[in-house]
């Protein structure tokens, strides 16, 4: 079994820093062959407060710990004996009663980190607390897909800026906003004819920014190629993350062979007058999954599509004297989809009397999440992207 | 093209017209011009509180703190972009990226930034000894950790994975005895100015690689310089800045941080060492290197000695390319090489110079990165425009033809020369100038357009 470290010694050349592929080709792209699994990622970027959002609703701690945070009882919706959800998430809900969601709760990892970009950068790279890594989960699954090929498009995020979970060793996943955006500013002469270049003669830094180029353009080609053929239809929030989860589903709907969709909702660090904003972001976050649920099934892509939703970390169980919350550690998962083996509440209600210097102690380790993600849904090689073996849960 | 790799490689680049004659030896001079950056005002009476402030002291605190930010980010950057001090700032930049760390509080972050300044051309020795007590770093690292019973943990693994010996070369029993020698290390929150707590100090004895002792920090930080594989580590993280993207070739290094370990840790000999060797200059050392955004961004500053329109636009491109001064992504330090390319990165990058030399407007949305603490997730941009005296640079290459003013700025812009198509491409296009000025402008735009420019 080998160590992260070395599988990311053996993936790249020894020799050079640049991993210039053989020989660019034109790109050829496919259409995505029937029966395979996509994965849809939704991060919840600032630390979700997740004990306000699947709430314990007949716990005295959480009540003593948050006298003005604590959601009443009354409006809770109340789906299970221990455990409902924020008032707000009625959208969820209605999912759970359909049997399409999978909560897990204290998700977390060993030595957890209270540092946004620690913490956020672990989720990414899949890394253990205290070591350093510079390629993603994601980037590695495209790194593991194909050697030489043009992997770019396989993994998509609906952002201007590639998030470090789609970089690879080799293959670094896509970001746009939207296809239409990037075809046109694509197709502006300077990067047509920069473009056309043959570079792959010349020196390994030159070489490697023409090629990045050619593909970019190719793979924004195709997919605006592809895109423009299917009209969603469907109605979605007025709000950017809705936005955003639209333009997934056109992506899908377009029937290109992307395997891996991104996109983050941020705004939840919230250490001031915590309970108008979660609000309004759960309402947000709700409304458009929802939108996208609908979306994916009318079109019947959902059976093959999982929806998978983190934060880098919950916060403390008490709140704060600002009428907020602080970093804390485990939090809750969620995986929405439509054949999931297990669904509701999976593995318990968070501890709250069993706390760490005030935070929930996490009982499963994210990273058995991916394995189990990788390996049963997208039939990777999942030991090998983690460079660890991390028991599998059945739930896909 | 010698001068032009040096400015490069110990600056940021040289604006057109610059006397590159003088020696390397005597343009190293230059760099002993320490200008600190004093734009924030000192510690207040009220210190550095911020556990216990009521939602409205806090946000009148972070509301000054974003103007400090944006000040100190535009503090740095100016000097980055002058003559004078650039050679010094090129190498506090290295130092932040090695040291990297982040602090809510302004006056923090500028005294930091200063004493890696002071020592940035001095002796490593001293400088690991300055910011090992720099309260932004005690704070920073203080903010990770885990286990109250064992404070500094933290500190003495970073200390070691990442300011000297680098991963594999200590044990855990050495970062638990260090850890126990650091206890103690603490700051007064009014003046900011280190504080050694004796009674929380552990001053039993402690086994650290082999030396039986009752050591303090200071001397495991001395201890740490004693070991060969600390100048390797540090010449390794030199070779990734200053010499290529390339692994280090064995020889050279090997030599580099023998001699940098026999120096002492001279920073400024090491340094000289590379600018006056023979090998520095050879081809496959030249545009070796990927820009990183602020090389980008304070190189196109001295190119053009622009101005931005809008005071936002500098920290928007910073945010929009994943470089924030004073904000590196954690205490790993910055991206490397190609890590900074893909796909809509490397577009952004050669968008770019139409979008400071003409009117367009960009809409790219930079990303949050989810703290709600980091004021420059706040910083917008659309205007991106850069004021720019082509007259000036005009007036350097006059009564020459189009076709040699392309060349001799492509000589002031490029770090190798460009391939004869692509020259003839660039020439095409600076042709339908009509007057020198706008056959400056179009030439800086033909080549920084080009992935080209992106290296150094």
């Amino acid at each position: 079994m080998s160590t992260r470290r070395s599988f990311l010694k053996q993936s790249a050349l020894a020799t050079s820093a640049w991993l210039i592929p053989g020989f660019l080709k034109a790109f050829d792209g496919k259409p995505m062959p029937a029966g395979e699994k996509r994965l849809v990622v939704i991060q919840l970027s600032g630390g979700n407060d997740g004990l306000n959002t699947v709430v314990p609703y007949r716990n005295d701690v959480y009540y003593q710990v948050r006298p003005q945070l604590g959601l009443p009882a009354s409006s809770v919706i109340k789906v299970h004996d221990e455990l409902g959800f924020h008032p707000a998430l009625e959208k969820l809900a209605r999912l759970y009663h359909q049997g399409e969601l999978a909560v897990l709760n204290n998700v977390g990892y060993p030595n957890p980190d209270r540092s946004h970009f620690r913490s956020m950068d672990i989720w990414h790279t899949a890394a253990d607390s205290s070591e350093y890594l510079s390629t993603g989960w994601l980037g590695r699954f495209l790194d593991a897909r194909c050697h030489d090929c043009a992997a770019g498009h396989l993994a998509i995020e609906v952002d201007d800026v590639l998030t470090l979970a789609l970089k690879g060793e080799r293959q670094k996943g896509m970001a746009l906003r939207n296809p239409k955006r990037l075809h046109d500013t694509l197709q502006a002469p300077l990067f047509q004819e920069l473009a056309a270049i043959d570079a792959h003669g010349e020196e390994p830094s030159v070489s490697y920014l023409y090629k990045t180029l050619a593909q970019t353009v190719s793979s924004a080609e195709y997919i605006y190629s592809q895109t423009g053929k299917v009209a969603s239809g469907a109605e979605y929030p007025a709000t950017d993350f809705a936005g955003r989860l639209k333009t997934i589903a056109q992506l899908i709907h377009s029937g290109i062979d992307t395997r891996v969709y991104y996109a983050s909702l941020s705004g939840f660090d919230t250490h001031v007058r915590q309970l108008n904003e979660h609000e309004r972001l759960l309402k947000v976050f709700a409304e458009a999954v929802d939108a996208l649920v609908t979306d994916l099934k009318k079109h019947g892509v959902f059976d093959d599509t999982l929806i998978l939703v983190f934060s880098e970390f919950g916060r403390r169980v008490a709140q704060n004297a600002s009428a907020g919350t602080d970093h804390g550690t485990a939090n809750n998962l969620f995986l929405i989809g439509s054949h999931l083996r297990q669904q509701g509440f999976v593995n318990g209600t968070p501890d709250l009397k069993q706390l760490e210097q005030g935070d929930l102690i996490h009982t499963l380790d994210f990273r058995s999440v991916y394995a189990t993600v990788l390996d049963r849904w997208l039939q990777a090689d999942a030991d090998r992207i983690l460079g660890k073996s991390f028991a599998r849960l059945d739930l896909v | 093209m010698a001068p032009q790799h040096f400015f490069y490689r110990a600056g940021f680049g040289v604006a057109p017209g610059t006397n590159t004659s003088l020696a390397v030896r005597e343009t190293l001079a230059q760099s002993a011009m320490n200008k600190p950056i004093a734009v924030v005002e000192p510690v207040d009476a009220e210190g550095l509180r911020l556990r216990g402030m009521s939602p409205d002291e806090r946000k009148q605190m972070l509301q000054k703190s974003r103007k400090t930010v944006l000040q100190l980010n535009q503090a740095w950057l100016a000097q980055m972009a002058n003559d004078a001090t650039c050679l010094r700032e090129k190498m506090t930049l290295f130092w932040h990226d090695h040291f990297a760390c982040r602090t809510l509080f302004a006056p923090l972050a500028q005294k930091q930034n200063n004493t890696l300044r002071h020592h940035a051309l001095g002796s490593f020795r001293q400088l690991l000894q300055a910011i090992a007590k720099d309260p932004a770093m005690l704070q920073f690292l203080n903010n990770q950790q885990n286990r109250k019973d064992s404070p500094n943990e933290n500190f003495a693994r970073e200390v070691m994975e990442l300011f000297t010996l680098g991963r594999g070369h200590y044990t855990e029993e050495d970062v638990k005895e260090a850890a126990r020698a650091f206890t103690g290390w603490a700051f007064n929150p009014m003046t900011t100015d280190f504080l050694f707590r004796t009674r929380q100090h552990d001053d039993g004895v402690k086994t650290f690689r082999g030396q039986r002792g009752r050591w303090g920090g200071e001397d495991i930080v001395d201890m740490l310089l004693e070991d060969k594989q600390t100048a390797r580590f540090v010449v390794g993280k030199i070779w990734k800045s200053f010499v290529s993207d390339q692994p280090p070739e064995p020889e050279i290094a090997e030599a580099l941080a023998a001699d940098f370990f026999r120096w002492d840790y001279d920073i400024a000999r090491l340094m000289e060492s590379l600018y006056t060797s023979s090998w520095f200059y050879e081809n496959r050392f030249r545009a070796s290197r990927i820009k990183t955004p602020v090389e980008l961004l304070a190189g196109i500053l001295v190119q053009t000695g622009g101005r931005f329109q809008e005071e936002v636009a500098p920290l928007f491109i910073q945010r929009a390319l994943g470089q924030v001064l004073f904000y590196p992504p954690n205490v790993g330090g910055w991206p490397q090489g190609p890590e900074w390319i893909d796909s809509s990165s490397l577009t952004f990058r050669l968008s770019l110079p139409s979008l400071l030399f003409s009117e367009r407007e960009t809409d790219f949305q930079a990303k949050d990165d989810g703290d709600a603490n980091n004021l420059t997730n706040g910083f917008r941009g659309k205007n991106l425009a850069l004021a720019v005296d082509w007259k000036k640079w005009a007036d350097v290459f006059t009564k020459q033809s189009t076709a040699k003013t392309l060349e001799a700025i492509s000589a002031v812009l490029l770090a190798r020369p460009l391939f004869a198509s692509q020259t003839a491409r660039a020439l095409r296009f600076v042709e339908t100038a009509r007057t020198d000025e706008e056959v400056v402008r179009q030439s800086y735009l033909a080549l920084m357009s080009l992935p080209e420019y992106q290296l150094c």
